[in-house]
């Protein structure tokens, strides 16, 4: 990639984000659509960039600030506090949503380490597309909105487990499960750490000149990855703690506020990067597979968000506007995807589906979701006329 | 009395306030954002599905409107009873008149405790409020001054303010 290549992406990121955000629909699927576009595979009628060393590069900086920035946001007492009506909720998501996401798997790869990534990637709906749409269509005051986002972090911590493996699993079934093991030791260290060291690390950046902060967390950041990826684990969970470790610092906000613009950038690109390698060609193979998944996931995430909200307390319509706000899928359904393009265990063919499905997948239901959650309460009341 | 103030973390996104108002029966939800902005939702009713209005607030906006609200720009009259209330001590806050002689002179110079009793405590002045007021600090145009004293000593307080004299 060339500087002038990366001036015009960016450009055209920007441009195509902007495009975006008027007609209300979160930029992911936009970043994604210009990949798509200019990469090298199918269609090539405007293959401008090549994937190389470079844009890899950029898009695993890309996964780890990506990962930092949520595990700033979410600690496990933030999942404590939120209560019993969210652990139900999370639960009844996970147990649909996965078990669906594992039929869809199992349907295309077989009984197989692919199939798991792929029904990991079918039960995560986007935080990101979601907020933005309760922001948008000023849902933030709605009581059920509470159980919306409780759901979401109920399953960013859930697959944090997953992301601790998926680059690295799939070999024999004891290699896995000790790769799982290891996974979940590494997350309750750092959890464990984030109590301790909390103190001590306020201290250091507190009495640290501004010029080195930056440095400073940025070497936390990228040593953290480097030490689960030595560990045999993704480096995307070890970016993740990185922030878990600092969500509790004081720091925090000052962090967030330096590195926000930086996160956006990269975010941007990976997201680009990752549009570059899904070859629609593959679509003969997988077109059936995402537009099942497409049908479960309607199924799984409206249905499973109305369970959750019943069983929570809500009323039926406000049921409806849980599940439709869970439909979106993003962020974490790409990064499982990049991850597994890593994972050397698994085959070329199984790669090139999971990156195409990804892509493919995300791009249909970012859409429909935030078209559903737009339209939530006139579905809602159509289907129950009488408020109960 | 008590009102239903309720506080509900909305993760992600930052702490939401929902309030049932008990005159119209309408229900107002304040979110605060991570990064400070801070959203109003106005609704009708209580049990409306559509906000009537939102309010974007910037975080200086918000806290002005905070001030407002609490009264520490103007009292409304049921701050006044409540003052009342309190027995024979109050706090009251007393704009300076325009014409005021005061305006210029120190706390030390104006003596207003010597003189009546009331004592100033802290300035309203944009942009900084004066917290802890002290003798050298100078009374200036369109102050308000935060008092403390005993009901009685009032009207010669407001009287020395607006006409003086204040000479040695």
């Amino acid at each position: 990639m060339t500087l002038g290549q990366l001036a015009v992406t960016v450009a055209l990121l920007g441009g195509l984000g902007l495009v975006a955000s008027r007609f209300g629909l979160s930029a992911i699927p936009a970043y994604l659509l210009a990949g798509l576009l200019l990469g090298p595979n199918a269609p090539e009628a405007l293959s401008l960039i090549q994937p190389s060393e470079v844009t890899e590069f950029v898009a695993e900086l890309g996964v780890v600030f990506l990962l930092f920035f949520l595990g700033l946001e979410f600690t496990f007492d933030r999942l404590v506090r939120s209560g019993r009506r969210t652990v139900l909720g999370g639960s009844i998501d996970l147990l649909a949503n996965a078990g669906l996401g594992l039929i869809v798997g199992v349907a295309a790869f077989g009984l197989s380490f692919g199939a798991l990534v792929l029904a990991a990637a079918v039960y995560i709906s986007s935080s990101a597309v979601a907020i933005k749409g309760l922001i948008d269509f000023r849902r933030l005051a709605d009581e059920e909105t509470d159980l919306v986002l409780g759901i979401l972090l109920f399953e960013d911590l859930a697959i944090a487990l997953v992301l601790g493996f998926a680059a690295t699993g799939g070999g024999s079934g004891a290699e896995t499960v000790g790769i799982a093991a290891k996974a979940v030791a590494f997350i309750a260290l750092s959890l464990a750490a984030s109590r301790m060291l909390a103190r001590p690390i306020d201290r250091l950046l507190t009495r640290m000149p501004r010029e080195f902060f930056l440095l400073f967390v940025f070497a936390l950041v990228v040593g953290m990855s480097a030490t689960a990826h030595e560990l045999g684990l993704s480096e995307a969970i070890g970016a993740l703690m990185a922030g878990v470790v600092l969500s509790d610092t004081g720091a925090r906000e000052e962090i967030e506020e330096r590195f926000f613009s930086m996160r956006d950038l990269f975010a941007a690109l990976f997201f680009f990067v990752f549009g570059l390698t899904i070859d629609l060609g593959a679509v003969d193979s997988i077109g059936w597979i995402v537009a099942l998944a497409v049908a479960l996931t309607l199924v799984g995430k409206l249905g499973g968000g109305y369970a959750a909200g019943r069983v929570g307390g809500y009323t039926r319509r406000q049921s409806i506007n849980v599940g439709a706000a869970l439909v979106a899928h993003g962020e974490f359904t790409i990064v499982l995807a990049q991850l597994a393009r890593g994972n050397p265990k698994l085959s070329g063919d199984v790669k090139a589906d999971l990156t195409a499905f990804a892509g493919l997948y995300v791009l249909a239901t970012a859409t429909l979701g935030v078209v559903l959650m737009k339209e939530s309460r006139r579905i809602g009341r159509l289907l129950f006329p009488v408020t109960t | 009395m008590t009102t239903e103030l309720r506080e509900t973390r909305l993760p992600g996104v930052g702490v939401k306030y929902t309030l049932m108002c008990r005159g119209r029966g309408q229900r107002l939800a304040v979110i605060l954002h991570n990064d400070g902005t801070r959203e109003i939702y106005v609704f009708g009713r209580a049990t409306d599905e559509e906000p009537a209005a939102v309010v974007e607030l910037d975080d200086d906006e918000a806290r002005q409107l905070g001030a407002v609200l609490g009264g520490a720009y103007e009292r409304p009259k049921i701050v006044e009873e409540l003052e009342m209330a309190l027995g024979e001590l109050a706090i009251e806050w007393i704009p300076v008149p325009q014409e005021s002689p005061a305006i210029g002179k120190t706390l030390a110079e104006a003596a207003f405790r010597q003189r009546t009793g009331i004592t100033i405590i802290a300035i309203l002045r944009e942009p900084e409020p004066v917290a802890g007021a002290q003798p050298e600090d100078v009374i200036e145009e369109g102050d308000t001054l935060v008092t403390v004293g005993k009901l009685g000593q009032y009207p010669a307080f407001r009287k020395l303010l607006a006409q003086g004299p204040f000479d040695g």
